[in-house]
């Protein structure tokens, strides 16, 4: 492979992480994440602040990321039988990077959802902190910003 | 009012089995709303929702938008959310803090008490509007039990205290006492989810002791592996129990298998510093045995009809929107006087389960759309909730108790469902709302041509 600027491999790095969500490659997508110190965050309110002290959609760390994955994949998870059937699109990436050599992107996704004969759009904002890794990278913390965060939402358990 | 067809509930209704248009039909949840929702008391919310003076949160009883408020004088009202010029709501905002509440269509004006304050031109009245007569109209009754607040749109009927009954208000208490302040806080944020199904689905399910084992067992399996026990309360020679509290409450028990338990129990849960300084708050305030009692009994699993229920850390309210269609809130609460991390604790958990990305409820909204699809096959249309009938049996404290596993908390449910519905009380609550504040008196006085 080339040698991509690092806008580029980052671009890439986002579009392949959102095909593997699409296509509920479970485990392919759990591997994009760092081994351990990781935070999958999806707050209930773009004004939450803390967690420790309020409620999220998800707050994952690594242990509870490996047991959605691990349920999701186990056949019984009943509220993907069927799967949800989805593509999404990830534009207006922004990325910023840090002193300490992680970068920081902000990127917006528009994702159709199709499932039991109904689909449903869910569109949202997503941070993702990137730690480089090879010619690759690993997540450490990804937060999710849904505009229907606070409305009533009947299923998110597929990768978001 | 509308007349609709009368239905004949004692036919859809039997001891050991249900009819499904109970779930499709309607009309009948057209009933549900006049009966089970405005004649007796429906859940509202909870104090600690609105903690200070102006703090206010939408609600609904029924089909009744409400503004659930705490006024200047600290007071706590129900309003319900609509001008008494034209109807439009006054209030937009889903929750926050406000000294008033202005009707944007023509400027009037509400205090958070509810009072009528200001109506722009007044002089176009003539002289004759009384603001008095005009204030948001309160919920016809309200009262509070350990904090949570319920409303009953009619204005006569049996006190909350007897709707509750001694049992299901020890359900309350195991669920407020885990703090050692007595009091529990409702801050920590909202989940919500809809599904497409009946909203009885949901107060079934949350009491129903024999699916968890099915529904939920991608949920155990990743418990059994991560903390190396699977918990088998649910299993079909558990000690746990399930129970009807009367007036249909019902409540999926633990407490006896707890005791069996516990030591199984503490010898896999780390006790941190935490839980030791815990502990020794609680017995600070209750003493040891009535400790015991309430950690052994960990929070509680009840339904309080029509539409409150308390899992664990959390208070859930289903809110019928159609007949298949319904939204649920689940407000996690933490506990006063507790430490930061065991409140974290609390959330987590709750977490793991709840919410539209929980790794259980999900399964279970799945199971409601899919009974809402099954049961249009109605050519056999019966639906049975006869598990557990012949070992049910009366406990010493009156109520009804079987296995954890067994139906007696959907008879519970049903049985009491059966006699509201069948109950003919005469007056309609709008009659009623009438003869007590006399809106139509009002409003011919304050016209400045009466005798329409």
């Amino acid at each position: 492979m080339p040698l991509l600027p690092d806008f580029r491999r980052i671009e890439n790095f986002l579009y392949r992480e959102a095909r593997l969500m699409d296509e509920n490659a479970y485990e392919e997508w759990l591997s994009l994440w760092a081994s351990e110190n990781i935070c999958y965050w999806v707050p209930t309110s773009e004004n939450e602040t803390d967690p420790g002290q309020q409620i999220s959609i998800i707050y994952d760390d690594r242990k509870r990321l490996e047991g959605r994955i691990k349920r999701l994949a186990s056949g019984y998870a009943f509220a993907q039988d069927p799967k949800s059937r989805m593509r999404r699109v990830i534009s207006s990436i922004e990325i910023n990077e840090a002193a300490d050599g992680t970068f920081t992107t902000w990127s917006n996704f528009a994702l159709g959802e199709f499932r039991r004969g109904k689909q449903d759009i869910f569109i949202g904002r997503t941070m993702h902190q990137l730690r480089p890794e090879g010619d690759s990278f690993k997540i450490l913390l990804k937060k999710v910003l849904l505009i229907n965060s606070d409305g009533y939402i009947d299923n998110l358990t597929f990768l978001l | 009012m509308m007349t609709r067809r009368k239905i004949d509930y004692r036919s859809l209704i039997k001891r050991d089995r249900i009819h499904a248009s109970l779930y499709t039909d309607p009309d009948i949840l057209a009933d549900e709303f006049d009966k089970l929702f405005s004649r007796g008391w429906v859940y509202v919310g909870h104090v600690g929702e609105i903690p200070n003076p102006g703090d206010f949160r939408l609600k609904k009883i029924g089909r009744q938008p409400v503004i659930m408020v705490r006024d200047e004088n600290d007071d706590v009202r129900l309003l319900l959310n609509r001008c008494r010029h034209r109807g439009s709501t006054v209030c937009q905002l889903e929750a926050g803090n406000a000294k008033t509440f202005r009707c944007a269509y023509h400027g009037w004006t509400y205090r958070n008490s509810g009072e009528l304050a200001g109506v722009p031109y007044q002089e176009g009245y003539g002289g004759s509007l009384r603001k008095e007569d005009l204030g948001l109209v309160p919920v016809p009754r309200m009262e509070l039990y350990r904090g949570f607040i319920f409303g009953s749109l009619s204005p006569a009927g049996i006190t909350l205290d007897d709707h509750l009954g001694a049992p299901a208000k020890q359900q309350i208490d195991l669920f407020v006492d885990l703090s050692p302040e007595g009091e529990i806080k409702v801050q920590a944020g909202i989940h919500k989810f809809d599904y497409p199904a009946n909203w009885k689905f949901q107060l079934e399910n949350a009491m129903d002791g024999y699916h968890p084992n099915f529904t939920h067992q991608s949920f155990l399996d990743m418990i059994q592996e991560q903390i190396g026990v699977r918990p088998d309360v649910f299993n079909g020679n558990s000690s746990g129990e399930s129970r009807d509290l009367g007036n249909g409450h019902v409540m999926l028990d633990y407490r006896r298998y707890n005791r069996e338990y516990a030591e199984r129990i503490r010898s896999v849960l780390p006790t941190t510093p935490a839980d030791e300084d815990y502990r020794g708050r609680m017995i600070a305030r209750y003493g040891v045995e009535r400790t015991a009692e309430i950690l052994n009994a960990g929070g509680t699993h009840a339904l309080i009809f029509p539409n409150l229920i308390l899992i664990g850390v959390q208070i859930r309210v289903p809110q019928p929107r159609a007949v298949d269609h319904t939204e649920v809130t689940l407000y996690p609460t933490t506990l006063k006087g507790v430490s930061a991390e065991l409140n974290s604790a609390r959330l987590r958990g709750h977490e793991a389960f709840f919410g539209p990305a929980g790794m259980g409820q999900p399964d279970d909204v799945e199971m409601f759309a899919r009974m809402q699809q099954g049961i249009q096959a109605d050519i056999e249309p019966w639906i049975l909730i006869s598990r557990g009938i012949h070992r049910e049996h009366r406990d010493d404290d009156g109520t009804l108790v079987a296995h954890a596993t067994d139906e007696v908390t959907l008879r519970g449910i049903w049985s009491h469902y059966l006699k509201v519905m069948s109950s003919n009380t005469a007056a309609s609550r709008i009659s009623h709302a009438q003869s007590r504040r006399n809106p139509e008196a009002a409003i011919r006085r304050s016209a400045a041509e009466p005798g329409r």
